[in-house]
């Protein structure tokens, strides 16, 4: 790091060096190189099973690469303490094709979980019963247009409903970047390009990195400024949006070599 | 904000019950004394080091070792012939209180009718099944399988028509509409579409058999139940200790095997067996089909074995005198003699206190004790996943484990009886008994509930850096609590039952009046406290639906 700290380089929020990743037999990355600047707008394409998710969890630590570095914030992950990890963690929101909420609580608890990472156990606790910090938990929610919901258990909510909570409980957690992996996979048209919005208008006013993972182009090609196409594991192309040609994405796609 | 959506009050139905539940734990508290009695005889305590002492030093001579087989043996055989004939009775009863076979016949509401008379024999404890028979059939293994396979016929017949009216119909009714016989067309559709189910409900009965057979030893039917009981008595703990151990091991392999066919046909949990919930059956993985024939012959081989070496007299279920000393019986029973009712109801309220206790205990220690037993916790790669030290959590797990399977495995009288060594006979000693043993099972049940999590919402709380103890706060609990509350309500319907059998080693409530009054041959006087001690089933079985009902 001492190089880019000299030069007034910034430090990059995400950073991967020749990383690989395997699950069993399974090569899911391969020797990934890749730096994600502050404010970036990065779309990750490429059909299922190229390995969008893997890298999304290798970003937000969930996953450690079976070789090489991943560095957050400057960080090395794998030389952080379990605490350590854990604030770098804070820094980073996910949002989920399925979701991942808690479906048995109400929507207040799940966005306030946005929180957990600085709150004490005793205010988690307490915050189950007497609900905490409900202000931020509506303003957020309002920002997401569902404020009628707060008290709603969320297991009631539609699909398109429980991704806007999701998005609500990362704007509590007010994370530096966040990822998004296949945010829209699970909903219908309508849903999913409101979905996309708000999450850009998020990033926009804030002025977040953003990591989308995508199944569908288009979405990509209107909506972020940078375009990773990923084939089988290996990162087939990395360039502004504008400068993705058909015949690239053509290449993406391509059942066979 | 002012149109902020308002806070719903605090004041809802589980808060009610909530309140309602901490109320009932202090009466229950107070009927017990524990406000105004002594409760511990400080005597007591020289026994129960002895007792523990004795643990390290079973005695092992090889006569002895003779003898805990066979009595191993006597009460393994119990458990094969009862729960051979319970399924038989279920397989009537079940095909005859099933919803679907009368509609095939083209009748309404019968199936109702039938399930209502199941009702009765279901409600009656094996044990007292046990005490009546002992009065026809004297002390003749016969007594044992039919207290067995009486009770059990009538709950395998209610779950084997659930399972029934839960199949999928259509194959049935494209055989009845070409013509085929109701009989007939059951035997080549419903049948063995729902046969994995009915299978692996049959092994789940064989475990409370086994249960079960121990506990009818202690009124004389003999087997482990019965040594068990004497050792105690007879204050030689070295030889009690071996017995133990043998009954821990039939029952630990017996849920083993169970739990591993049941897996192979199709992973119904004990969770969905008892709270029938078979929509979200999986399909097998991949179907060790060498397994499943290899128990089939198994069972077959103990089938033939049991029959041989059990040695009861089935011959009297039809000799003449039976139905002579039966209809004596009946005649000396009735009508009820409602002389004692004021002390029944007293000791009716006692025995809801002692229940309610007893499951107070099994509900918090089994939830307690749940999350180190689950196998996905406190493993590398579980929820809890310290990071460090793995061994650690691999020594908790097996510990949790032997120990749920230890409370569980030694029957509810035998802990009444090592109980009563340090308190007054009385209901708390009846409570803890029932407690200890049934957070062994509540235990289990609960690691399975914990097993079976959808583990993503808690990875996603993980990702965002939370700690471990938020994880389990936000992630694990609020998913995992209601269905704890369910399995401890259905357990609370089963405690209320076995009240009874602590009450028969001096524990206190209906059992022991009903104890004094079998064996004084009051038999009028016995009916009153039955129908008494069935209503109040009735009551604990309706609370708990509607407990569970309003929860959901």
């Amino acid at each position: 790091m001492d190089s880019n700290l000299s030069s007034n380089i910034p430090v990059p929020i995400f950073e991967l060096k020749n990383v690989n990743k395997q699950f069993g037999s399974f090569q899911s990355l391969i020797n990934i190189n890749l730096q994600i600047q502050a404010g970036d707008r990065v779309a990750l394409v490429g059909s299922s099973g190229a390995g969008k998710s893997t890298l999304i969890n290798l970003l937000n630590g969930t996953l450690q690469p079976s070789e090489g570095e991943v560095w957050v914030l400057g960080r090395n992950l794998a030389s952080l303490r379990p605490k350590s990890l854990r604030q770098v963690q804070q820094q980073i929101g996910t949002i989920y094709q399925q979701f991942h909420l808690v479906d048995n609580l109400r929507v207040i608890h799940n966005i306030n979980a946005g929180h957990l990472g600085r709150w004490s156990f005793l205010k988690a606790a307490v915050s189950l019963i007497f609900p905490r910090d409900v202000e931020t938990a509506a303003r957020a929610l309002k920002q997401v247009g569902m404020l009628e919901k707060l008290y709603q258990r969320t297991d009631r909510l539609s699909g398109g409903q429980q991704q806007r909570v999701a998005i609500a409980r990362v704007l509590v957690q007010n994370p530096i970047a966040i990822l998004a992996d296949e945010p829209i996979s699970s909903l219908d048209s309508e849903r999913s390009r409101e979905i996309i919005q708000l999450l850009r208008q998020l990033s926009q006013d804030s002025g977040k990195t953003l990591v989308t993972s995508l199944h569908a182009f288009e979405y990509a090609h209107t909506y972020y400024q940078r375009i990773i196409g990923l084939r089988q594991g290996r990162i087939l192309f990395d360039a502004p949006a504008e400068a993705v040609s058909p015949a690239m994405v053509e290449a993406l796609y391509r059942l066979k070599d | 904000m002012s149109i902020d959506p308002k806070q719903p009050s605090l004041l809802n139905w589980r808060t009610l019950w909530g309140l309602l539940f901490v109320a009932a734990v202090i009466w229950s508290l107070h009927l017990a004394g524990l406000f105004e009695r002594d409760q511990v005889n400080v005597g007591g305590w020289t026994l129960v080091v002895r007792f523990l002492l004795a643990a390290f030093s079973p005695e092992l001579s090889s006569e002895f070792l003779h003898l805990t087989l066979e009595a191993t043996l006597q009460t393994l055989t119990y458990a094969v012939c009862g729960t051979f004939f319970s399924v038989l009775l279920g397989l009537v009863g079940g095909v005859l209180s099933s919803e679907v076979w009368w509609l095939s016949k083209g009748f309404q509401a019968y199936w109702l009718a039938v399930r209502a008379f199941l009702a009765i024999p279901r409600a009656i404890h094996e044990l007292i099944w046990g005490l009546f028979l002992i009065n026809i059939f004297g002390l003749d293994p016969l007594v044992a399988v039919l207290a067995i396979a009486i009770p059990f016929g009538a709950i395998t017949a209610k779950v084997f028509a659930e399972i029934l009216d839960e199949t999928p119909r259509t194959s049935l009714l494209a055989l009845l509409n070409s013509g085929v016989s109701p009989l007939n067309a059951f035997a080549y559709s419903l049948i063995p579409q729902a046969f994995p189910n009915l299978l692996s409900y049959t092994f789940y009965r064989f475990e409370c058999s086994i249960r079960s057979a121990a506990v009818l030893g202690i009124i004389g039917a003999g087997g482990l139940g019965y040594q068990i009981l004497l050792s105690l008595q007879s204050l030689r703990y070295e030889q009690m200790w071996t017995f133990l151990i043998a009954l821990v091991l039939l029952s630990g392999a017996t849920d083993f095997w169970s739990a591993m066919l049941r897996r192979q046909l199709g992973a119904t949990s004990r969770l969905d067996l008892n709270v029938l919930n078979l929509s979200q059956r999986q399909k097998p993985l991949d179907q060790d089909h060498r397994l499943v024939s290899l128990s089939l012959f198994g069972v077959i081989v103990l089938l033939i074995f049991s029959f041989w070496y059990v040695k009861a007299d089935f011959t009297k279920l039809w000799t003449p005198r039976t139905a002579q000393l039966l209809a004596g019986l009946i005649q000396d029973s009735f009508p009820p003699d409602i002389s004692q009712l004021s002390q029944v109801l007293t000791l009716a309220a006692q025995t809801l206190a002692m229940s309610l206790l007893a499951i107070t205990i099994a509900g918090i220690g089994g939830i307690l004790l749940s999350f180190p037993a689950a196998n996905n916790f406190l493993l590398p790669g579980g929820i809890l996943d310290p990071g460090r030290n793995s061994h650690l959590g691999t020594a908790v797990l097996v510990f949790t484990r032997f120990f749920l399977l230890f409370t569980r495995a030694v029957p509810e009288p035998i802990w009444a009886l090592i109980f009563l060594f340090v308190f007054f006979p009385g209901i708390l000693p009846g409570a803890i008994a029932l407690g200890i043993h049934n957070l062994g099972i509540l235990g289990r049940l609960m690691a399975e509930v914990t097993e079976n999590l959808d583990q993503r919402a808690a990875r996603s709380l993980k990702a965002l850096g939370a700690t471990g103890s938020q994880v389990f706060l936000y992630g694990v609990l609020p998913c995992t609590l209601p269905r704890f509350v369910a399995y401890i309500l259905y357990r609370w319907e089963v405690c209320i039952r076995a009240t009874l059998i602590v009450g028969f080693v001096g524990a206190g409530g209906l059992g022991r009046l009903l104890t004094e009054q079998l064996s004084s041959f009051d038999y009028r006087g016995v009916i009153a406290t039955l129908i008494c001690f069935i209503c109040l089933t009735f009551l604990v079985d309706l609370i708990s639906a509607t407990v569970r009902r309003t929860l959901r």
